[in-house]
């Protein structure tokens, strides 16, 4: 009898700790996702005070249509790819470096951190200023010819400037939590392993990587959320130029809905977005958790 | 297990931010950016407040059109959100002098860099519509008609200049007046008089052969002839606009007209000389001889160029620049005409027109107090005054202030002696004039050839601002 008493309590308690995350996450996500789904059947500008009902013209228009909403989503695979890729591997090895012990580790290990406590926008406006007005002039004494390329000018290297600035300003996140994973490796495993003969390479890729598995998990799944969410950075650089090569998908979603006033058309575009997200992320998962390895 | 579970959990969430970060990313920079421009707002709605608390909620009455208007009887306030922050400081004082004769109206007066048309669609879906907002003039009139009042009956209808009220029409049909505008304004090609004397050109180049001479010389003398602003797609439509009325000119219609052949796809180009040869001769012209990397350099980077006496002409910009300008360089002598279109110098003319409006919300609960202060900006003596002698703009009334600033001198001068070309920009929608920004960009970067990008400017002119109206 005062068992289940308690479990009511227990009960009544669960529902009302989490109403009202249910609530915020309900009117700030779940209510403008649906809405979205409702918009992208229509035509609407976003400021008449009807919108007409279209059924699927939108998405089919998204197919039929001009190629800027397939070039933005090819463009945020490559940068997600490059992206996942690059700062994984180089967050990895500079955790690798950070957790030996040497003098002023921890001023190298706030170093890498500062970026990721800045505003992306304030990032993106720093490197503008760097990749136009600083190279220019680090030119003038170097004569090194690379600082003389237009980096956000010219279409080609406009990613690649784009993808730089995205790896650098993130990485330091990465790297604290590859760090927490490298130090969670216990001790007495790389001593048996050392006793079993193994070097130091073997040390690393044998035990030490398999073991990192729930690190890797979350940094390989955080950096591509990250790099599929895209927005501010791009933003702030290039604003999807030069001529529109660097339109990530959001920037997209954003143009179309804001700037073309087509609102309908945008939010067919971020519904279509949300699939191929949802796609991915669960491969990408489903893969990952295979490979884990508990202890 | 248990870690398992955790990652399991922890995934979950991940999606969940994923999900809202692309279902409905629209929605969530609105808030980041309606959320960075609250913080000033508030400060200033607390300031209108703390001066006028004991503001009584008093049925405005309806003022008489003719005679002396007393505004002291309006009362209530009135929400003004506009763009052009470069103004804020003019405006709040011109708000500061309407409480002097409308003691019971407060203004609250809020402004944005960025994103302005963003914002106000969050407004006005989130059914909070300002009382005074802005668009563009001209084609976007249209789109926010139903919620503008028709000021055509108004007494600001006596003073407001022609230039002006004509671009405030509704397109689709000629008729009302659904905006005032904060100026006039001049568009052109700004240059350095002192650059052009130093290599022996006393005139400014009217027609395009005089153009490329004057680019040789001046290039031979150790300045780069232009600076372009090419990194921004608003520097393109500025530049195009006389271009445009060219080919209009030559093919014997008016600019409208040929806009709405662009629109409806029945125009090409290619039959418009003065666009395919002489205005992409001016893009390559103006590459040529212009900023090492024409896709980075920006607005700011014009005027540094400009200003620091590194270049000699300024593409696609107009009177706004010469504030900024002259605090880089306060002694530089700015001279101001049109752009050279074709062999033909009577079409080397300077734009004038107003390419933004303020509109007056039909709906708005403090309908009279609201058009009781946009009338007394426009025809009492101290609203008339405010154009020239606080915000120093180009009045957009008929006045005969003088001003201060170079450009709009010799704008004036150039408009009364050889008249003015037709301010194309505001035919077509700033979405389209982006769109074609970008083409352009394109084209300039070499990703694609004058005829290929000839084909997607038409073919995006069709889809932006053709059927769709």
């Amino acid at each position: 009898m005062g068992k289940s008493k308690k479990g009511q309590k227990e009960k009544l308690e669960n529902v009302l700790y989490t109403l009202p995350a249910i609530v915020f996450v309900t009117m700030m996500m779940y209510i403008p996702f649906v809405m979205s789904g409702y918009y992208s059947l229509t035509e609407w500008n976003g400021i008449s005070k009807t919108p007409k009902f279209v059924g699927f013209a939108n998405f089919i228009d998204l197919v039929t249509g001009d190629k800027s909403y397939l070039t933005s989503l090819w463009f945020t695979m490559k940068y997600t790819i490059f992206f996942v890729i690059v700062s994984n591997i180089l967050a990895l090895a500079l955790a690798v470096v950070l957790t030996k012990k040497f003098k002023g580790v921890n001023v190298y290990r706030g170093m890498f951190f500062i970026p990721y406590i800045m505003s992306m926008t304030i990032v993106g406006f720093i490197w503008k200023f760097i990749f136009t007005q600083g190279f220019s002039k680090l030119f003038e004494t170097t004569n090194w010819g690379f600082l003389n390329l237009s980096w956000l000018g010219d279409p080609k290297l406009a990613f690649w400037a784009v993808s730089f600035v995205g790896v650098w300003q993130s990485l330091g996140f990465y790297i604290v939590l590859y760090i927490a994973g490298l130090q969670a490796v216990p001790n007495d495993v790389l001593e048996a392993a050392v006793v079993d003969g193994c070097n130091g390479r073997q040390k690393f890729f044998k035990v030490t990587l398999p073991l990192l598995g729930p690190s890797f998990t979350t940094c390989i799944f955080m950096s591509l959320t990250n790099g599929l969410k895209v927005f501010d950075i791009i933003l702030a650089l290039t604003k999807g130029g030069p001529g529109g090569s660097t339109y990530s998908a959001t920037l997209q979603i954003y143009k179309v809905a804001f700037t073309d006033n087509n609102y309908g058309k945008g939010s067919a575009e971020a519904i279509i977005y949300f699939l191929v997200v949802l796609v991915i992320t669960q491969l990408v998962l489903k893969g990952m958790s295979r490979k884990e390895v508990d202890l | 297990m248990k870690k398992k579970l955790l990652a399991t959990v922890l995934s979950a969430a991940m999606i969940g931010s994923v999900l809202s970060g692309c279902g409905s990313s629209a929605a969530s920079t609105d808030t980041a950016a309606a959320a960075s421009s609250a913080a000033p707002a508030a400060a200033a709605t607390s300031e209108a407040a703390a001066t006028e608390e004991s503001t009584a909620a008093a049925t405005s009455e309806t003022a008489a059109a003719t005679g002396e208007v007393d505004y002291s009887k309006d009362s209530g306030e009135i929400y003004m959100f506009i763009s052009s922050p470069e103004y804020a400081d003019a405006i709040n004082t011109l708000i500061d002098e309407y409480k002097e004769v409308a003691p019971n109206v407060t203004i609250n007066y809020e402004t944005t860099q960025n994103d302005y048309p963003t914002l106000l669609k969050a407004k006005i879906n989130s059914g909070e519509i300002p009382d005074i907002f802005s668009s563009t003039s001209g084609k976007e009139i249209d789109t926010y008609k139903e919620y503008s009042y028709d000021l055509s009956d108004q007494p600001l209808m006596d003073t407001i200049s022609d230039s002006v009220a004509s671009v405030m029409a509704s397109p689709s049909d000629g008729t009302g007046m659904y905006g005032i505008a904060i100026k006039g304004n001049y568009f052109g090609m700004v240059y350095n008089k002192d650059i052009f004397d130093e290599v022996g050109i006393t005139a400014f180049p009217q027609t395009t052969t005089e153009l490329e001479d004057a680019c040789e010389k001046i290039s031979a003398a150790g300045y780069t002839p232009f600076t372009t602003g090419y990194a921004e797609w608003w520097v393109f439509k500025h530049a195009a606009q006389s271009f445009i009325d060219a080919a209009a000119e030559d093919a014997g219609i008016s600019t409208a007209e040929l806009v709405t052949k662009f629109e409806n796809g029945e125009a090409k180009i290619k039959d418009y000389p003065a666009i395919y040869d002489n205005f992409f001769n001016f893009l390559d012209l103006t590459v040529k001889y212009g900023d090492d990397k024409p896709l980075e350099t920006d607005l700011s980077g014009e005027e540094s160029a400009f200003g620091t006496g590194k270049a000699a002409m300024v593409v696609g910009q107009g009177a706004w620049i010469e504030g900024d300008v002259k605090s880089i360089n306060p002694d530089i002598n700015i001279g101001f005409d049109g752009y050279p279109v074709s062999d033909n110098a009577d079409q080397c003319k300077v734009i004038s027109g107003s390419d933004q409006a303020l509109h007056v919300n039909k709906d708005s609960e403090n309908l009279q107090a609201t058009l009781d202060f946009v009338n007394w900006w426009y025809t009492s003596d101290t609203g008339k005054a405010w154009f020239t002698d606080v915000a120093g703009v180009v009045p957009p009334i008929k006045t005969d202030a003088e001003s201060d600033f170079a450009i709009i001198n010799q704008g004036n001068a150039l408009a009364a002696d050889e008249g003015t070309n037709d301010l194309e920009i505001i035919y077509s929608t700033d979405s389209w004039h982006q769109s074609a920004g970008e083409i352009l960009q394109a084209y300039l970067a070499g990703t694609n050839d004058k005829d290929e990008t000839c084909s997607q400017l038409e073919a995006k002119w069709q889809e932006i601002d053709g059927a769709a109206e």
